[in-house]
Parts: C-alpha cells; sequence; structure tokens
C-alpha cells in the first residue's frame, strides 16, 4: 500500500518535472537573451539602438542603428501577409466549403506537406527561380528584393494559414448554414456572411501564425532579399533589397568576438524580435475575444 | 385522402420516389397539404418523415446521392422543374430545424439577415425585425438586448428566434422539422401556442415525433412506415379511427 503511494507520487512528480521543462527553458533563455542584450547598453545608449538610422557595426566609429533592421523585417511581413492571407483564406474555403470531398482529401495533405520542407530549400528555390524572374520582370537592378523575400514568406506561410482556416471553417456547424440556405441565401452568401465570420477567431488565429512565421523566418529571407541594411523607403522599398532582423543575427553571429559590444547588439536585436512575437500573441488573443460572437 | 379543402390547397405531391445513392427511402408519396393548417407528420424513426419534409424546400438538393423523381408543386409552380429558382423557392417555403441554429450573431442581425440578403432597405430593418420578434412571440422578453448575442438566449427562445428568422422573410409555408425535440415542456407549450397562432396567415407543415403534440395543434396528420405514406387524413379521424392496420398499431403504441 505504502509501496505503491510512493510509486504514484514518483510518476506524478517526473511528469511534473518534465511538463515544467518547457517553462523553465523558456525562462533560462529570456534571462540570457535580455542580460545579454542589455549589457550593450552599458556602452551604446538605449536610445541611439532605436533612433539610429544606420546598422555599421564594423565602422571605425560602429553605429548599432535598430531602424534599417526592424522596418526591413516589417517591410517583407507585410507584404508577405497581403500576398499570403487573402490567397490562404481563399485556399481555406475553397477546400472545406467548396471542393468535391475527393479533391479535398487530396489538397490537405498536399498542402500540408508543403510546411514540412526545409527552409533552406525555399530560399534555394527562390534564390535560382524567383530572383532573376523579379528582376527580369520589373527591369530592376537585382532580383533580390523585399517583394521576392515577401512572397517567399508568403508561400512559407500559407500552409499554415490555409490549414488552420480550414479546421476553423469546417468546424462551424452544418446546421448554422442549413440554417442560413433555408431562407433563401445562396452558397456563397452563407460563406461569407455566415460560415467565414462564424470561423473568424481561427482564422485570425491562423493569421497572427501565418505572421509569426514569416517574421521569424531567417535562412529562406537571407538568401533572397538582398542583406542590405538600408531603411526601406516606402513603397519603393518593396523594390529594394533589405536586412530583416533574423538575417542580422544569423549573417553576423559568427563572426563576432564574444563579448563585444557587436556581439550584444545582435542579442539586443533577438530581445526586440521575441518581443515583437510577444505582443503578436497578445494581439491573437485579444481578437479572439474581440469577436464575442464567433463560436 | 380528403378532397378538397376549406382553404385550398397549397402543396400537391404527385409520385415522388426518393432514393440515396441505392437505398429507395421513399416510394410513391403523393399527398395535397391544405393550405392555413397545420398537417402534421408522423411515424418512428427512419420512415422518411423528415426526408419527405426537406423535398419541400429542396434541401434535399445539399446530399450528392440523393435522387429524386416525381412532382411536388408549391401554390400551383412544380418547385423540380429546370426554371425553378432554389433561392426564391426557399424565401417562399421557410423551414424550422430540430435543433435551434441561431447564426452566432446579434438576436437583430440574426432577423435582419433574411430580410438583408432578399434587398430589403437598412431603413426599414428595425421595424421588419420588430414584427418578426413580435410575430415569433419574443419581442417582450428580448426588446431591450436586440445587441445581444443570439447564444445568449435559453434553447426555447432560440428556437423561437429562428422561427421569427424565417417570418422576417415573409414566408407562404413554414416547415418544421421535430423544433420542439430539444426543448423542455415549457418552451415546447409557448411554441405549440406559437404555430397554433400562425396558421391564420401561413400553411404549416410539422413533423414530430411527439403523437400527443400531432395530436394537439394539426389539423391533418400523415403517418408515415418505412418510407410509404400509409395514411392520411383529419387528425381527429387518424386518431379515433384509423382505417389502416398499420395506423392503428402505432396510434395505439404496438411499436415506434
Amino acid at each position: 500500500m505504502l509501496n505503491r503511494n510512493i510509486k504514484e507520487k514518483g510518476i506524478e512528480s517526473l511528469l511534473f518535472a518534465a511538463g515544467a521543462t518547457a517553462v523553465i527553458a523558456l525562462f533560462l533563455l529570456c534571462i540570457f537573451l535580455f542580460r545579454e542584450g542589455a549589457l550593450l547598453f552599458e556602452n551604446y545608449p538605449v536610445s541611439s539602438f532605436l533612433t539610429d538610422t544606420k546598422w555599421l557595426p564594423t565602422a571605425t566609429k560602429p553605429q548599432y542603428g535598430l531602424l534599417p533592421l526592424l522596418l526591413g523585417s516589417f517591410v517583407v511581413t507585410v507584404g508577405s501577409i497581403l500576398f499570403s492571407v487573402p490567397l490562404g483564406i481563399a485556399s481555406a474555403i475553397y477546400i472545406s466549403e467548396i471542393a468535391d470531398p475527393k479533391i479535398a482529401n487530396v489538397l490537405k495533405p498536399v498542402t500540408e506537406i508543403l510546411a514540412g520542407i526545409p527552409s533552406v530549400v525555399y530560399g534555394f528555390f527562390g534564390l535560382v527561380i524567383l530572383v532573376p524572374i523579379v528582376q527580369k520582370t520589373l527591369s530592376l537592378p537585382t532580383g533580390q528584393t523585399a517583394l521576392t523575400g515577401s512572397i517567399m514568406l508568403g508561400i512559407m506561410a500559407l500552409p499554415t494559414i490555409i490549414s488552420i482556416s480550414e479546421d476553423a471553417i469546417s468546424s462551424v456547424p452544418r446546421s448554422i448554414k442549413e440554417g442560413s440556405l433555408a431562407l433563401g441565401s445562396t452558397e456563397w452568401q452563407t460563406i461569407y456572411k455566415v460560415t467565414v465570420p462564424a470561423a473568424l477567431s481561427g482564422i485570425s488565429a491562423a493569421v497572427m501564425l501565418g505572421i509569426g512565421r514569416a517574421i521569424g523566418e531567417t535562412m529562406t529571407v537571407m538568401m533572397v532579399s538582398g542583406n542590405s541594411a538600408i531603411i526601406p523607403g516606402f513603397p519603393s522599398g518593396l523594390f529594394e533589397s533589405v536586412r530583416t532582423m533574423t538575417a542580422t543575427i544569423a549573417l553576423e553571429m559568427g563572426e563576432v568576438p564574444q563579448g563585444s559590444d557587436h556581439f550584444h547588439a545582435l542579442f539586443a536585436i533577438g530581445s526586440v524580435l521575441f518581443i515583437t512575437t510577444f505582443i503578436i500573441n497578445i494581439i491573437a488573443n485579444y481578437i479572439k475575444r474581440r469577436y464575442r460572437f464567433s463560436l | 385522402m380528403p378532397e378538397t379543402y376549406e382553404n385550398g390547397t397549397e402543396i400537391e405531391v404527385k409520385n415522388l420516389n426518393l432514393w440515396y445513392g441505392d437505398n429507395h427511402a421513399l416510394h410513391d408519396i403523393s399527398i395535397d397539404i391544405p393550405k392555413n393548417s397545420v398537417t402534421a407528420f408522423i411515424g418512428p424513426s427512419g420512415c422518411g418523415k423528415s426526408t419527405f419534409l426537406r423535398c419541400l424546400n429542396r434541401m434535399n438538393d445539399l446530399i450528392p446521392s440523393c435522387r429524386i423523381e416525381g412532382h411536388v408543386n408549391v401554390s400551383g409552380e412544380d418547385i423540380y422543374s429546370r426554371e425553378t429558382d432554389v433561392v426564391d423557392l426557399r424565401k417562399k417555403v421557410g423551414m424550422v430545424f430540430q435543433k435551434p441554429n441561431p447564426f452566432p450573431m446579434s438576436i437583430f442581425d440574426n432577423i435582419s439577415y433574411g430580410p438583408k440578403i432578399h434587398g430589403m432597405s437598412k431603413k426599414e430593418m428595425p421595424s421588419i425585425v420588430e414584427n418578426a420578434l413580435k410575430s415569433g412571440a419574443l419581442w417582450e422578453e428580448i426588446a431591450d438586448r436586440l445587441d445581444a448575442s443570439a447564444l445568449d438566449l435559453s434553447g426555447g427562445q432560440q428556437q423561437r428566434l429562428c422561427i421569427a428568422r424565417t417570418l422576417a422573410v415573409k414566408p407562404e409555408v413554414i416547415l418544421f422539422d421535430e423544433p420542439c425535440s430539444a426543448l423542455d415542456p415549457i418552451s415546447t407549450s409557448k411554441i405549440e401556442d406559437l404555430i397554433l397562432e400562425l396558421k391564420k396567415d401561413y400553411t404549416i407543415v410539422i413533423v414530430t415525433h411527439n403523437m400527443q403534440q400531432a395530436a394537439r395543434i394539426s389539423d391533418y396528420t400523415a403517418f408515415f412506415l418505412l418510407g410509404d405514406l400509409i395514411e392520411f387524413g383529419k387528425t381527429n379521424q387518424i386518431f379515433e379511427n384509423p382505417q389502416k392496420k398499420e395506423t392503428e398499431d402505432y396510434i395505439t403504441g404496438r411499436f415506434g
């Protein structure tokens, strides 16, 4: 009896430890990230980090301006969202509401396979196929632009957006759709006035996760968007080379002496990235609660 | 079968057969449904009464394997002819479902949804909504919270909202598919009272599992068994003096 109790308790504690690992890992990671980042500000003022317009870490008088990188990430992400959200939601509607079940049963798994392709493969594809196309069709000096990065990131965000939106849309009860049809609305009126609004919280979660994927993506964007750390113009920035926060860390981390200002500056950028994704999650939760009529 | 009705005939069905794939679910159904009366369809589960009801507003169109032969005329028009617009048909023949199915929107938007898709102007909406809710016997309970979510209403209120929503598009016929099977007795009696009120202006067809309900509210009753229409007549005749043995067995509770 006593023996059995000890065993039960032992298993419980083991499972607790397993559950706690993720939380502890996250906690330690945060501390490490923020501490290393904060060390930059001993030698370099926070205000300059946030407002300087140049990222020149190897100049004789180095400048660690966040803006070009932050705006680089912003332009690429917004571009990818403009492209992937309408396409993703449209595909999700097609798969769940319109397509013949036989076609839907092929489309959905294929879409999900798209998510499993390594990002370096996307990058390679973008570099070899898309970059020359963008350069030629728009007659640009280089095809490695924010636009190219946006398209590639959009393609990469598509499986997330499609898959989660599709789940949300197909979980809208059939009875509600029948109610709408029985009032004499057409299939399309039912889709865009009843079904999609009812699935809105799930769809916005899908969009937010898509944005998260786009902001955090590194390899692909580094390979196709040119990496020049200049503040992008608007909207001309789409057709210029940009460098994202993620690409900067990946490109430079290997070459900086540990403990240098440059090293800490990269961690500061990492902290900004972390905070950005954190804010996106909060927004996603807020949106979920705002659509109080959603199912 | 009664030959002529006091108020005339609303729906005429001739030799209707229905298949789900290879399953012959309805056999040669012919029935005339009277105007401005309540007609009840009774019968054990799986007898085809709900399937038949769904033929009357072509909801079975949504089931890909479903095939229908025969004629259904609603106020003189063959609803299965090529020229029929399903949208117009469903506007004319409304339907209330077994489980209340309000849209996840406000009460106001639930009612105004139908009129809006049929092109009524925004200005008219408040009065349309008020009238529909009054006809649906719901106005007094919720007049002060039209912006609340329809999902916050009780089950009985939700079902009356669904009835009001159907009334808002001004149908001629309302089909009820076991509208009280998910409701408590008090909500059920409210809906029954409402149906009796509505038959003054609408033709009502109701599928019910509950024979007492059929006896209480209907003028005519049709008894279905295994895809056949066994007997159809005035409700008191069906319950007091059934002509067929199967009807009698079912009414007296020998099966079903």
